[in-house]
């Protein structure tokens, strides 16, 4: 999660709904296995301590994925049914070693 | 990139991570700057003795204010400055400080693995707190436990003049974060009254000083464990018609932190061991070495997504073979209470809007073991037991 660059150097751009977005909710339970106040907290901490960086907040669902599609190394999410063709959609595994 | 994030199994009903499908443009650096910031205006009513400014009738001299920029210029290279002003009654002047001012070099990094270097002025992470204490947003409460985040020499532990090394590993079973500073405490004036009683026509320099934290975090901070050991040194350097000779001050910190956080409960704890040595301040100040002791239980619960409230009890002993002062009370005349601190404190948290925050708290208090001679400058007329009311308003962007 604290990944600063994608393996060809791309900086990672992370876009996140607010924190009182259900969908921003939802996401954080469900993919991050964390509570929204978690994520919130840990961002804090890195942006005012210098260790790291914050994501960018936008508004909506529309602004996620215009954002996204059109930022090199931007990575954020979406309800199923709003992913058309400009974006990617992946999958995540569970990585074993 | 498929394992940034780390859940257990997901199955994609909802919500689906996306990409962005454009490979081949490169980003511009200049889309990774940032800043953000923060102002917090605090108010201050003390039952006796005084706390931040003139407490006892009411004190609005305790203002907060920060700003912070940051840019990624090369992906192995980060940038990030931080400026703070500060107003805390009588406990320090009045000051604009550069709080933090790093050049962050990033080693190596894998999607698990992070290891680097950060050079510059960097934060200490003493405890659970430190690192961000003056960030109203990111403190439990409008004071942090006195007893471990003493505002009284705030600045000795605050950061370093010097560099970072750190490590990082998101591990199957969580994840593990080793820090180790070396650098030059930003030491101030308010050392020369915490250890020489007042203002002193000499001046203390930081010395050479050390810290390492090893954190672990289990499942993105559902539980939290930290262990802190730190060395933090100055150097008096004797001025005229002083009554003290070139002493040296030394500071080591032992910190064990817990903390368990969910949905709506958070628990958080800290046991501190903390020695103090002073040596060759001359015959009017013997050399001495003391071991303090300081822990707090605090827990918080989020009623809301908007109100959330805190319970915390908080212990300070300055003296661990006198805890109560009474040795001190006999061989200084001082009384027994300003060495030790019990602090009952509740305290409701409410988020306006994301970026608005308001608190109170109130805190009964039996000791004046934290409490600055600065602002209560005769130990006599300190009352032992004590009440404490705060108001915060903050804003962050």
């Amino acid at each position: 999660m604290s990944q600063r660059s994608w393996r060809d150097g791309t900086p990672v751009v992370v876009f996140v709904l607010p924190d009182s977005s259900p969908i921003h909710k939802e996401f954080c339970k469900k993919h991050l296995g964390m509570f929204a106040h978690q994520l919130r907290q840990t961002w804090d901490r890195k942006v005012f301590s210098g260790t790291g960086q914050a994501p960018e907040t936008v508004s909506t669902v529309e602004e996620m994925r215009t954002l996204i599609s059109k930022t090199p190394g931007a990575i954020g999410y979406l309800p199923d049914a709003e992913i058309d063709r400009s974006v990617r959609s992946i999958t995540i595994r569970e990585v074993t070693q | 990139m498929t394992s940034l994030f780390r859940p257990k199994k997901v199955r994609f009903t909802v919500v689906s991570l996306i990409f962005c499908s454009c490979h081949n443009a490169f980003a511009d650096w200049k889309d990774t700057f940032q800043y953000h910031g923060f102002i917090s205006q605090n108010f201050v009513l003390t039952s006796e003795n005084n706390f931040y400014g003139d407490s006892k009738d009411g004190s609005l001299d305790f203002t907060e204010a920060g700003f912070n920029v940051s840019l990624r210029p090369l992906s192995r290279l980060g940038l990030a400055a931080q400026v703070l002003y500060r107003r805390a009654g009588e406990l320090e002047d009045e000051e604009v400080r550069l709080d933090y001012g790093v050049l962050d070099f990033t080693a190596f990094e894998t999607a698990e693995i992070r290891a680097g270097l950060r050079l510059g002025r960097v934060k200490n992470p003493l405890g659970l707190y430190n690192e961000t204490r003056d960030v109203a947003f990111t403190r439990p409460s409008i004071f942090l436990p006195q007893s471990i985040y003493f505002d009284r020499t705030r600045n000795f532990a605050l950061s370093s003049d010097g560099g970072q090394a750190y490590g990082e590993y998101e591990s199957p079973i969580g994840a593990f974060s080793l820090r180790m500073n070396v650098g030059v405490p930003t030491v101030d004036k308010s050392l020369e009254a915490s250890m020489l009683g007042r203002n002193r026509p000499g001046e203390f320099n930081g010395n050479l000083s050390y810290l390492g934290q090893l954190l672990y975090e289990y499942q993105s901070g559902l539980i939290r464990l930290a262990f802190t050991a730190a060395s933090a040194r100055a150097g008096y350097d004797s001025g005229q018609n002083d009554f003290f000779s070139n002493g040296d001050v030394r500071f080591q910190p032992y910190v064990f932190s817990a903390q368990y956080n969910g949905e709506r409960l958070s628990l958080t704890g800290e046991y501190a061991l903390r020695n103090t040595r002073l040596k060759h301040f001359g015959p009017l100040l013997p050399n001495t070495a003391a071991t303090g002791e300081s822990y707090y239980v605090q827990g918080t619960y989020r009623l809301t997504d908007e109100i959330e409230m805190m319970v915390r009890y908080d212990v300070l002993y300055q003296d661990i073979n006198d805890r109560y002062g009474e040795k001190y009370e006999q061989r200084t005349g001082r009384p027994g209470s300003s060495r030790f601190a019990k602090d009952w404190t509740v305290g409701l948290r409410w988020d306006i809007t994301p970026n608005w925050m308001a608190r109170a708290e109130y805190h009964r208090v039996h000791g004046t073991g934290w409490l600055a001679d600065t602002e209560n400058p005769d130990p006599q007329k300190l009352d032992p037991d004590w009440d404490l009311f705060a108001l915060e308003l903050s804003f962050r962007f």
